[in-house]
């Protein structure tokens, strides 16, 4: 048998074969007793899961994978990612998990939501109201949102959620975070120590296992990459910035990067996002990841209350952007759209305009997830990476 | 897949009522236009984001921009300001609505004025952008993106409903607070906006306005539970007209009770929609094809008449609030309750709030056949038809029909396709209907 103990070759490939075989460690984990909980988005507070010793698992799709059984169950003009999960979940892929927990973070993911309740059954089921707004108010919602979740979910884990396993649980996550951020460092560099392909891999890696596996995987991906023989020069390579939603497969990273450039930042889900920013690990635990999931998260289904103008705006919304780029020293930006992600579709001309003010070129690419037409798209990139050149 | 030979695409009216929204329609928008003559607020909205009545009392001349995109697929004019967005760079996937209004405000910035040939009129320059969570995503996304066109004050409100399966009463309480305090900060910028203080006495005023409409326009469409229904959904999608736009105003009040009236006197000389009722029929999911209303009458000319639908249905009245209770809290809570109250229902029947609205209404409108409308642009009310439809067949298994098309774009229509799969729809329905003899 197959088990992630002899996988750990190295820290690069224990993280491939994780990103491939997602399932693997949480059903060693579950054969020995533990709670297996899976959840949908960036939204759902991690903290909570590892401080009851219940593990997360982030439920993803399978580009590529053909959709058989979800379309007795959900519509074709749903966003197609939510849609490949729950074709998964109906071929059987997640019954492993003891439970299922959807935060509101869009129109699909809460339709998506009641399906899956219905017909998966799952043992525990949460839908979690999370506002759209971040006036005052809408934290404090948020607030007894998260404080009524965390009595649902001790009463599933037969055991009180105490403020000091909360904020253990919180360090851990931003030791983690800040592990992502080290790694994702080593892009700086002239020739990027990690591509973007192995990060997307490494992060998928990390959704997928309990938080205290996550560390060590993380650093055994550091120590691998500083310590591998150099390269040879990436220099004259444009350095790409990726913006999307959830891009949980390397074959995107790795197309562009064999176009001839390399992947040096993200803004995506399944990237930066998750670890971009912690949880203040000061005063109210519960409050501080509802500042957190609220308000540091930067997805475009969460509105930001306008300064005044529409540039002020426009800056206020987009302004990191420019941070990563110059960070990144990125050359050129692809915005990798998934058809139906209705926020991120609205967005998409604002940050393809926003990008381009700050001098970057940009590459709008709306797709369906399933890279089925990857070949078009290669030629799309091959362009625009010419065109940097 | 857009038919090039098409006649007459709106539908014919049953009531002598309903043929009086149109005039409605039309001075809605002179009203806006006359607001921005005189230099007077006008404010884009969304309906059903619970603040029409707020805007009224604070002398706000709303204009509702995805009933304009509505009103431009009717007049089968809405392409160009589908395809002014699309050259934007917004997706063609996106809502309709938004996509017609965001085209028709990026003319406008281009050209310094309304569209030429803009139906009623066009949409007069709004002096503020409201936008909300309601219902769905781009009711606050398309707003934030309108600055691109015009630098107007904004500000987007969450709607909470309590539609989680874990909802407890002790929840309500922190749910009422957040929707009081949303709406409060909703006043707080109105207020500042147009330098008027709301007068709170008269906003009460016009929520017992309000009220009274909801409960007569309840009660005029428990009529239609007759035989023969006196009033079809094609009439209906003229009828919400007044509640969604107008709610709060005398006018809204008087339309139905003139619907109630009208209704009332067809039920008793047995007047029905159509002539020889033979199906009926609940619109049981989507909006409504606005470019092609036409399709109702196809199924009228095959005896077939839509008696309710759950799209637009009137709210259930609720249990009038005492005066001690503010008024913002008021809508608040009307908010929150009408949601439990479904909630409470569903509990007691199939668990599912939005299949047990579909399973009462199959029952107490006494239809043979249910059909839901799948728009290729509208995800809200799209997404879900096959599970409801799934969980409605486990209880009762009445023939269903997915219409695919669009709220808005005709090209997603193909009236040949639509009608034939109307004809096998109805030849089914007589099946059911015979088996149930």
């Amino acid at each position: 048998m197959v088990t992630s103990e002899n996988t750990k070759m190295n820290g690069l490939e224990r993280a491939k074969q994780l990103s491939k075989n997602r399932g693997l460690r949480a059903k060693e984990l579950r054969s020995q007793g533990r709670k297996i909980i899976g959840y949908l988005c960036s939204y759902a507070p991690l903290e909570f899961f590892t401080a009851l010793d219940l593990v997360p698992h982030r439920i993803m799709g399978s580009v590529g994978e053909p959709i058989i059984k979800a379309d007795a169950y959900l519509e074709p003009i749903a966003c197609p990612f939510v849609r490949s999960c729950l074709d998964k979940a109906l071929k059987d892929d997640y019954d492993f998990l003891d439970g299922v927990v959807f935060p509101h973070s869009c129109d699909n993911v809460q339709h998506l939501s009641s399906i899956w309740n219905y017909y998966l059954k799952p043992e525990l089921y949460y839908f979690l109201n999370v506002p759209h707004m971040t006036e005052p108010s809408s934290f404090e919602f948020f607030k007894s949102e998260l404080t009524a979740f965390k009595k649902y979910l001790e009463d599933f884990a037969g055991k009180e959620l105490t403020d000091q396993a909360l904020l253990e649980a919180i360090k851990l996550h931003n030791k983690n975070r800040a592990l992502l951020r080290e790694l994702n460092a080593l892009r700086k560099q002239d020739t990027p120590l990690i591509s973007g392909a192995e990060l997307l891999q490494t992060m998928v890696a990390t959704m997928v296992l309990p938080a205290d596996e996550e560390t060590g995987l993380i650093e055994s991906v550091i120590e691998e990459v500083k310590n591998r023989p150099p390269k040879d020069s990436d220099e004259d390579r444009p350095r790409i910035m990726i913006y999307g939603c959830e891009i949980d497969s390397p074959e995107f990273m790795q197309m562009v990067e064999d176009s001839g450039a390399s992947v040096v930042m993200d803004d995506l889900c399944t990237g930066t996002r998750g670890y971009w920013e912690g949880v203040d690990e000061t005063g109210d635990p519960v409050e501080a990841i509802a500042n957190r999931y609220l308000d540091k998260l930067r997805c475009p289904r969460t509105y930001r209350v306008s300064p005044g103008t529409h540039e002020a705006d426009i800056a206020n919304r987009f302004e990191y952007l420019k941070e990563y780029a110059e960070e990144f020293d990125v050359n050129g930006a692809i915005l990798y759209i998934i058809r139906y992600c209705d926020t991120q579709e609205f967005d998409a001309p604002d940050v393809r305009d926003y990008l381009q003010s700050i001098g970057l070129p940009v590459l709008h690419i709306e797709d369906d997830y399933t890279l089925a037409g990857i070949e078009g798209l290669r030629t799309r990139v091959q362009a625009f990476v010419e065109m940097i050149v | 897949m857009a038919e090039q030979q098409k006649t007459k695409t709106t539908a014919t009216k049953s009531t002598k009522t309903a043929g009086k929204v149109r005039p409605i329609v039309k001075k809605m928008y002179l009203r806006a236009q006359e607001a921005a003559a005189e230099g007077r607020p006008i404010a884009y909205g969304m309906v059903a984001s619970q603040y029409e009545e707020i805007l009224r009392a604070m002398d706000i001349t709303p204009i509702w921009t995805e009933n304009y995109a509505a009103l431009t697929a009717a007049k089968q004019v809405a392409e160009p300001y589908i395809t002014k967005a699309e050259a934007e760079g917004f997706s063609n996937v996106l809502c309709k609505y938004a996509m017609v209004g965001i085209g028709f405000d990026a003319i406008r910035a281009e050209t310094g004025k309304i569209p030429e040939g803009a139906p009623d009129g066009g949409m007069a320059q709004p002096t503020m952008l409201l936008g909300s969570s309601a219902v769905c995503d781009p009711r606050f996304k398309w707003y934030q993106t309108l600055g691109r066109y015009m630098d107007t004050p904004i500000h987007c409100i969450d709607v909470v409903y309590p539609n989680s399966n874990h909802f407890t009463l002790e929840m309500r309480d922190y749910y009422v607070k957040y929707q009081t305090e949303q709406f409060k900060e909703l006043v707080n910028f109105l207020e500042k906006t147009t330098g008027t203080k709301m007068d709170w006495e008269r906003l009460d005023h016009i929520m017992d306005i309000a009220d009274e409409t909801i409960q007569v326009w309840w009660d005029a469409y428990q009529l239609r539970k007759a035989t023969p229904c006196p009033m079809p959904s094609q009439d209906h999608f003229s009828c919400m007209v007044p509640a969604y736009y107008l709610l709060g105003e005398q006018e809204a009040l008087d339309f139905y009770r003139e619907l109630h009236d009208e209704l009332k006197e067809r039920v008793d000389n047995k007047v029905g929609a159509v002539e020889n009722e033979k199906y009926r029929l609940l619109w049981g999911g989507g909006l409504p094809p606005w470019h092609t209303l036409s399709i109702f009458n196809y199924f009228e000319s095959l005896g077939a008449v839509f008696t309710i639908e759950t799209s637009y249905h009137p709210p259930e009245p609720l249990e009038p609030m005492g005066k001690d209770v503010h008024p913002l809290k008021r809508l608040s809570s009307r908010v929150v309750d009408r949601a439990m109250k479904a909630q409470a229902r569903a509990k007691e029947g199939c668990g599912d709030s939005r299949v047990q609205q579909i399973l009462d209404l199959l029952k107490e409108y006494n239809n043979v056949g249910m059909m839901m409308h799948q728009a290729r642009s509208c995800r809200a009310m799209s997404l879900g038809q096959i599970h409801f439809k799934n969980m409605v067949q486990e209880h009762i298994k009445v023939p269903t029909m997915f219409m695919e098309s669009d709220i808005v774009d005709v090209r997603d229509y193909s009236e040949a396709q639509t009608k034939m799969q109307v004809d096998a729809f109805v030849d089914a329905v007589e099946s059911y209907a015979q088996s149930l003899n």
